[in-house]
């Protein structure tokens, strides 16, 4: 049977409006849990982003003169594949060290636009298989002065603290917001528990003349969706106002030497506004759905 | 249209409220249902809407088994069954139009049907000049006779009433019975549970008598005792 679309609409509305504050509260609760999911993942990408040659164990870089010969570039690379003190080698051409630079200066495009990718040095990522301070030293100083080689550059302390610092605030932030959405889910259950508390004659009546458990349902539903869906556009409105003082308020390029800015790029802001989209979605259709199963009962 | 075959059914605290009932309600009969309170009147009606399950036997409504009957299919045995109550269940906020309209609405008939189908129904129970009223403008006869119009509004096989005179003056319930008369004259099968003992004497109808669970008594044109 085709539900009708002016009934759900009326229907809905008038579920919404009939609890004003705890509904405003359930939106408020959803918006502020995704808004801080939204947050530290948006601190994950630009860290991730400016320590991008530092992830997985890379220790050290060795880069290479943009004018090293292929010849170079290959006995580097087999020295560095035989060696019993490293355990993981990347390499990166020029076209991904420019692809990487894009992303890390995205925020000054006059400056992408004045490079190249060939004024870009190749390099090699390497991850020893001791990673003491001196032994990581010594073995990249070895390969500082063969020919083809610029310069070895080392994960300075502050990277490594960087990267501790942003993986634990994550994982403490996750926890918090994932407390919230619960809250934000029980919420919106309790809600449409007293919708349905509210209108409980009707729903008594519609049963009685035999309107389908569906039809029944659907508003209610409807209900709890809006409340997840209002709460992350919330969400992400919040953040997407809030990121430009978030790349400012972030350490710059020049404060910390090694690291490009704290850069989220428009695909990455994409993502994670679905994904809060997604959650808030799931958070309203749960508590919906829980609540509609388990007091609704037809 | 309507067969219990044994049917039983306990509740959790272990009442039994109907043991073994066998009954056979033939279409467009009026019958009425008596015995004390907490016989397994109302159980009687509540198993014909499936509102409750029997534990044993079997019971058939408009040909189909509905012990078998999925949830979802509920509703539509509903369709057939139209329902007056003692409170009536009238909703308040509503005026009596939409109170009748209400019931088309979420079985989905289209606006077309409603507004054609729901002054005619108000006509038939004499209120067509109180659409516009809401049921606590209403005395209680009247408001029965809006419930009366909702159960009856969908043309339904059958007719369920628990009680419909319960909360009504004498001289209201005869109001009441006439109309229900009228529309068991229609060929709709009446089953009405009643400790309404002058209702019973005048209408002369079939009379199953229910005492602890047990069926006692099933009398044609039959009196209260």
């Amino acid at each position: 049977m085709p539900v009708k679309f002016d009934y759900l609409l009326r229907e809905t509305t008038s579920n919404l409006g009939r609890n004003v504050t705890i509904t405003l509260a359930s939106i408020m609760t959803v918006a502020v849990s995704l808004a801080l999911v939204g947050a530290s993942l948006m601190l994950r990408s630009g860290v991730e982003n400016a320590t991008q040659r530092w992830q997985g164990g890379i220790e050290f870089v060795v880069f290479l003169r943009i004018d090293a010969t292929q010849q170079q570039i290959d006995s580097l690379n087999n020295d560095l594949e035989q060696s019993p003190e490293v355990s993981k080698i990347v390499f990166v051409d020029q076209e991904q060290a420019y692809k990487e630079f894009q992303t890390l200066f995205a925020d000054s495009p006059e400056l992408i636009d004045s490079v190249t990718a060939k004024d870009l040095p190749p390099s090699f990522r390497v991850e020893p298989v001791n990673k003491e301070v001196d032994a990581v030293e010594s073995l990249g100083l070895t390969y500082e002065g063969r020919s083809g080689v610029d310069q070895v550059v080392f994960a300075s302390k502050t990277i490594r603290l960087i990267q501790q610092l942003s993986s634990r605030l994550t994982v403490g932030i996750f926890v918090i917001a994932a407390f919230l959405l619960g809250a934000a889910g029980l919420l919106i259950l309790n809600t449409i528990r007293m919708a349905m508390f509210a209108r409980r004659r009707e729903i008594e009546v519609m049963k009685l003349v035999g309107a389908t458990n569906w039809f029944i349902r659907v508003p209610f539903m409807l209900e709890g969706l809006v409340q997840g869906l209002v709460g992350a556009f919330l969400a992400i409105a919040a953040l997407a106002a809030f990121k430009p003082f978030f790349q400012k308020w972030l350490p710059s390029a020049q404060d910390i030497p090694l690291v490009g800015g704290f850069q989220v790029s428009g695909g990455e802001m994409t993502v994670i506004f679905m994904t809060l989209g997604v959650v808030g979605v799931a958070i309203g259709a749960i508590g919906a759905g829980i609540a509609v199963s388990r007091f609704l009962d037809v | 249209m309507i067969t219990l075959e044994n049917v039983t059914k306990t509740y959790k605290n272990s009442t039994v409220a109907l043991r073994d009932a066998n009954v056979e309600i033939a279409k467009g009969e009026f019958v009425f249902l008596v015995g004390a309170s907490g016989s397994g009147k109302s159980t009687f009606i509540r198993l014909l809407n499936k509102e409750e399950t029997p534990e044993k036997g079997h019971i058939y409504v408009a040909g189909k088994d509905i012990g078998q009957l999925s949830g979802w299919k509920i509703p539509y045995l509903r369709r057939n069954i139209g329902c007056v109550f003692q409170d009536f269940k009238l909703l308040p906020t509503k005026t009596v139009f939409e109170n009748v309209a209400f019931a088309l609405e979420v079985i989905g008939r289209p606006r077309s049907v409603i507004d054609s189908q729901v002054p005619a129904i108000l006509d038939l129970v004499g209120l067509g000049h109180k659409s516009d009223s809401f049921p606590t403008e209403l005395s209680g006869g009247e408001q029965q006779r809006v419930s009366v119009a909702r159960a009856f509004v969908n043309r339904p096989l059958i007719l369920l009433a628990d009680e419909p005179t319960g909360n009504l003056d004498p001289a209201t319930s005869v109001g009441i019975m006439k109309l229900l008369d009228r529309i068991n004259k229609t060929g709709t099968t009446v089953v009405m549970a009643t400790h309404d003992r002058g209702i019973v004497d005048t209408m002369r109808r079939r009379v199953i008598e229910i005492d602890r669970g047990a069926i006692v008594r099933d009398q044609a044109r039959g009196v209260y005792e």
